[in-house]
């Protein structure tokens, strides 16, 4: 019995003692110096052949390797939160998700939902999505958003209208890509066209950070079309462009000039365009 | 005609890669009647088991044929009526000896219900009913021979082939093994079994053989055998130092 | 002929199914199905995709452990440790005795795979239960397909093995060539269009490379040809002209295979 009683005693201390031990190892762990996930990326061949009969699951892998960096990038204190080292690592873990298993979604959504805002790399991003739509021909999702990356980030308009007109190929919205590619090809209602791409756009999008930043641009928009709407009635009235905006308010055309949720201030042009100071064109978010 | 023929066999064995050979048998002949008991003697490493192999086709003389039941060696039906029990007998572990029976009947094509019978009676004279549905791994040395003898007997052959038989065998296993070769002798059928053990092969055979460095270096009946040598061990271990082969 | 194999067919698939390594492999899938709930948990979207890739991959590696370590035991282990007395004494010639075995073998094989497919069929369709709204494009045919290629490429794998213990002396040497023609069956189609069209990556190629690997892909078994995991995964269409020919290729090969192993087993000695 006392045998008994030793045993379970020296058991129990040694547990106790092992939970604390790991505790303190784990935290000292932490004073390493942090390595950044720019890591590795394996060459694509050398992945393919090693992956064997199993590269469904190497994809799958991939991604949630990915996103685990994605999401764990959040914590970070620094600016900017992820290097352009880092993001090129990014792109190339979902390539080689994709090239692995080219039929798999989310890899394609994990692109576009932070490498065009962000990262800034919209032409990889489209290359990708492009990719996702030859294999994925079901889907009308991806070239309807590369089609919105063409428009609203590399001023493709035509480039813009192909996809769009790829998107309503598949089942899907056929009417409402098919008129939002008609809109697109009247390069003068960009302002409108945005917003109506951006709307649509925002409706699929469950991400918070990014439904965030979505209306934000929505609202300067917003802001900016109803200055050009205003610009483009005084002109009708006066026969010439307002030299300043607050001309507009002067002659009672509009209330008051909108606020730039981006901060800046909207000015207006000898031909009339209506810009803001935050160049909220290029949208390359810090955080 | 002899129910086992050897006829100059002559089997040796390449070391690879050096290529020294080892003559396993040189020049062996040997007949073996119906009905007979043979005993095979000699020293380790004599050659016997590499004889009886060749009977069973585990092994291909280099030199000269064998002929088993009127067959060539090489032909499976040979076996049809042949049983062999192997020196170390191993078995799949995990098989039981009812089963392992089992199988040798239905690989020798008896029916289900001769099996079954032949089995239930095997399985009693042995003494392995009560581990009869045991895995083989579980049991001792001596019951393994004996599941093994039994193996040997289930298609009720005509010739039985021992390597052996009784190595590793206590006393009580011994007596079993030797008053079923006895029982085998009275049914008529033909035993050919190789020893270490002279008492054995005195008390069975009829006829015996001396195989010495891969010769036959003495044959012949028992009487002839011991006539004016003494016991059967002054015959062996002047055989072991004789030359050539004598006939008794 | 069959009638006089099934014997040696039943004791050698019964022997298989009691090898320790059998339990254990059940358990390593048991443990790989668990494993498949918490990585579909992580994919967002293409949940069915993920399932669909865990459960197959459970059935193909668990598949393949049972060819290495159980289906090699079986047949070089009686090599090995002369069990093969046992059989080879009883009127059975050395060509029955590999092919007896080798039905032994496949029949162990499929049972093992259906088994497998079983609890993959099971995990899939608890993870659809709960996420109903992303198996749009699952379909249980594929799916069922996928299996037998993978439970046919397996039997083929062991075809293979068969050759080789005809040929080398431990059952260790059988294992390690059984290996490395499943590494260069597998990899043998990605290798081949590496090499045919290096530019693509920016590498060169030898010339004898390149020969060297079009030799070896008509020597070895192409086992990718049998991997369509991918398409069950997403519900893809696969053409039945396809299905047909992948599935002559892979009895061919195995015909071959055991033709050619019993040809040489009929040359060996167990001294």
């Amino acid at each position: 019995m006392r045998q008994v009683l030793r045993s379970a005693f020296l058991l129990a201390v040694l547990i106790v003692l092992h939970v604390i031990i790991l505790q303190r190892a784990a935290t000292e762990s932490k004073r390493l110096p942090a390595v950044r996930e720019s890591g590795i990326l394996i060459p694509v061949p050398v992945l393919i052949i090693s992956s064997l009969e199993y590269k469904g699951f190497v994809s799958d892998l991939l991604f949630i390797k990915a996103l685990i960096f994605r999401g764990s990038s959040y914590e970070r204190k620094d600016v900017p939160r992820i290097t352009p080292d880092e993001w090129q690592w990014f792109n190339g873990i979902l390539i080689a998700s994709t090239t692995l298993d080219p039929y798999f979604i989310d890899p394609y959504y994990l692109a576009n939902a932070h490498m065009t805002w962000e990262a800034g790399m919209v032409r990889e991003t489209n290359e990708l999505l492009e990719k996702g739509t030859t294999y994925r021909d079901w889907d009308w999702l991806l070239p309807f958003y590369a089609g919105f990356n063409s428009f609203f980030f590399l001023h493709d308009n035509e480039k813009a209208v192909e996809l769009l007109s790829k998107s309503s190929e598949r089942p899907g919205p056929r009417e409402q890509l098919l008129s939002l590619a008609a809109r697109l090809a009247y390069t003068d209602k960009k302002t409108e066209n945005a917003i109506i791409f951006l709307a649509a756009i925002l409706e699929k999008t469950e991400d918070r950070e990014l439904r965030i930043q979505y209306m934000t641009r929505i609202h300067a928009l917003q802001a900016r079309l109803l200055l050009e709407k205003g610009v483009a009635s005084y002109k009708k009235k006066h026969g010439r462009y307002p030299t300043v905006l607050q001309d507009l308010v002067k002659t009672g055309i509009i209330t008051e000039i909108p606020k730039d949720p981006y901060g800046g201030n909207f000015t207006v042009d000898p031909q009339g365009r209506v810009e803001s100071s935050s160049d909220f064109q290029l949208m390359i978010r810090q955080r | 005609m002899s129910i086992i023929t050897y006829s100059g066999i002559t089997k040796s064995y390449n070391s690879w890669p050096r290529g020294n050979s080892v003559l396993a048998l040189d020049g062996f002949s040997l007949e073996i009647e119906k009905g007979e008991v043979f005993g095979f003697l000699g020293p380790n490493g004599a050659g016997k088991s590499t004889a009886l192999k060749i009977l069973l086709n585990f092994v291909f003389p280099s030199a000269g044929t064998a002929k088993l039941m009127g067959r060539e060696v090489s032909d499976e039906h040979a076996r049809d009526h042949v049983g062999y029990l192997p020196e170390n007998p191993y078995f799949y572990d995990y098989l039981t000896a009812k089963e392992i029976l089992w199988f040798g009947g239905k690989a020798s094509g008896l029916q289900k219900s001769e099996i079954h019978a032949r089995t239930e009676m095997l399985l009693d004279r042995m003494g392995l009913k009560a581990s009869c549905d045991r895995p083989l791994r579980t049991y001792s040395k001596g019951m393994v021979q004996r599941a093994g003898l039994a193996l040997a007997l289930i298609h009720n052959p005509d010739v039985v082939v021992l390597d052996e038989p009784m190595s590793g065998l206590d006393p009580i296993g011994r007596k079993l093994v030797g008053d079923i070769i006895l029982e085998l002798k009275a049914q008529g059928k033909t035993v050919f079994f190789s020893s270490h053990i002279l008492t054995d092969v005195e008390r069975f055979c009829d006829r015996a053989g001396i195989l010495v460095g891969g010769r036959l270096r003495l044959v012949g009946n028992l009487p002839g055998l011991l006539s004016g040598a003494g016991s059967l061990e002054d015959v062996f271990m002047r055989a072991v130092g004789m030359t050539e082969e004598r006939k008794i | 002929m069959i009638r006089r194999l099934w014997p040696l067919a039943l004791i050698t698939f019964r022997e298989g199914t009691r090898n320790r390594a059998f339990y254990g492999i059940s358990l390593i899938a048991l443990v790989l199905m668990g494993a498949s709930f918490f990585i579909s948990g992580l994919i967002m979207r293409d949940v069915g995709k993920a399932a669909v890739d865990m459960a197959l991959s459970t059935v193909s590696f668990a598949g393949l452990l049972l060819v290495l370590f159980v289906s090699i035991d079986l047949m070089a282990k009686d090599l090995d440790k002369r069990t093969i007395y046992m059989v080879l004494a009883r009127p059975i010639s050395r060509r029955q005795y590999i092919v007896g075995k080798f039905f032994g073998i496949s029949l162990l094989i499929a049972v093992t795979v259906l088994l497998l497919s079983v609890f993959a069929a099971i995990s899939i369709s608890i993870i659809r239960w709960a996420n109903p709204d992303y198996f749009s494009r699952f379909f249980w045919g594929p799916v069922m397909l996928s299996e037998v290629f993978i439970a046919l490429s397996l039997i083929l794998l062991s075809a293979l093995s068969f050759l080789f213990a005809s040929v080398v002396s431990t059952s260790f040497l059988t294992l390690v060539l059984t290996i490395i023609s499943y590494l260069i069956g597998q990899s043998l189609t990605s290798v081949k269009a590496l090499v045919e069209a290096p530019q693509a990556s920016g590498i060169t190629i030898s010339p004898v490379t390149l020969k060297l690997v079009q030799a070896a892909y008509y020597l070895f078994p192409n086992l990718s040809l049998f991997d369509i995991k991918i398409y069950a995964a997403h519900g893809l269409a696969i053409p039945s002209s396809f299905i047909v020919w992948t599935l002559l290729y892979g009895l061919v090969y195995i015909i071959l295979s055991i033709t050619v192993a019993a040809h040489l087993f009929a040359k060996k000695e167990f001294p």
